[in-house]
């Protein structure tokens, strides 16, 4: 049973560091995923992207010369990305809340915070599986839905057009 | 009432965009994440890393304490070691890499200068500590409570 599911995916890991690099794709591969490939920052894993054409990624977010906020937003925003739908996992150890909410904002599919175990990578990867995002698209933003929960008492604008046919639902 | 903005955002339900994997490819999938055999597999993979982990960790720790008058490289050195050292099992490491990366960070955010003593103090516990971590962990544990709570009262009297 191990593997199945995964041994069809290609994955791409974006990261400076040569030991980080391999102990995800070791991680990787223990789930399944064979065909892995690595690029040492954004720019690189920008290419890498277009000639590969991965289903999953796992970036650093500092990086150089491009690091994984502007990589993120490219492959979700630019004209010529293979694939501005892709699950992207950002792995660092800037945890602190303006990175994340940054992250965020750049359109990762989910965040992940350094050391590293296995149980919570999977974990992240169990969400993307289990629990695809829905995207959103509006002036200043493409990428995953950045509201993870309904909230019952939500005091903020309603500017979707499925909030408002939530409102005709309703009634 | 719901007031609407000018150009309404587009919401794209999962469905209506490919997937990394199919529903059944998807539902044999989680289950392989959950699997113990997984679980098995990934603890050996990791377990595997480790030797290599550790002489990299005491790679930067060394470039780390040569570094001590350039605070960007301890900046990148220390967040490294935070980055890697408690799956290399050096958790102490880790921990006290943490708190100097914090405050770090925290006296940039607030734009106030570092406390190069206080920093120095730090490299020498993650130094101390990433080298003898293994036959002297509790000596680890207390320097770095004490360091927590000493960078703590610094961000304090800074901030």
């Amino acid at each position: 049973m191990t593997g199945a599911g995964f041994e069809t995916l290609k994955a791409l890991i974006v990261e400076d560091n040569a030991h980080m690099r391999s102990l995800l794709r070791a991680l990787l591969n223990s789930i399944g995923i064979k065909e892995v490939v690595e690029a040492g920052n954004g720019q690189s894993g920008l290419v890498l992207l277009r000639e590969r054409k991965s289903d999953l990624v796992l970036t650093d977010l500092a990086m150089k010369p491009m690091d994984g906020l502007e990589f993120t937003r490219r492959v979700r925003n630019d004209e010529q990305s293979p694939n501005p739908f892709v699950p992207i996992i950002m792995i660092t150890g800037h945890t602190e809340k303006y990175r994340v909410e940054a992250a965020r904002d750049a359109g990762v599919t989910e965040f992940l915070a350094k050391p590293i175990t296995a149980h919570n990578l999977f974990a992240r990867i169990g969400e993307i599986v289990e629990r695809p995002r829905a995207f959103v698209r509006c002036d200043n933003y493409f990428g995953p839905d950045r509201r993870r929960h309904q909230l019952d008492d939500y005091a903020g604008p309603w500017r979707r057009t499925d909030d408002f046919q939530q409102e005709v639902d309703v009634r | 009432m719901k007031t609407a903005s000018k150009k309404p955002s587009q919401f794209i339900a999962p469905d209506a965009y490919p997937q990394m994997l199919s529903k059944p490819n998807a539902a044999r999938a989680t289950r392989t994440l959950r699997s113990p055999q997984t679980a098995e597999k990934a603890q050996v993979a990791m377990d595997a890393q480790v030797p290599a982990l550790r002489a990299a960790i005491l790679g930067y720790v060394e470039e780390l304490e040569r570094s001590q008058d350039d605070m960007t490289l301890v900046f990148e050195r220390a967040h490294e070691i935070r980055g890697f050292a408690e799956t290399a099992g050096l958790v102490t490491t880790g921990r006290i890499a943490d708190i100097l990366c914090r405050y770090m960070d925290d006296m940039e955010r607030i734009k106030k200068p570092l406390d190069t003593t206080l920093v120095a103090l730090n490299i020498s516990a993650i130094g101390r500590a990433a080298r003898t971590e293994d036959i002297d962990a509790a000596m680890g544990d207390v320097v770095a409570a004490e360091l927590a709570m000493l960078v703590a009262r610094r961000l304090s009297d800074a901030g």
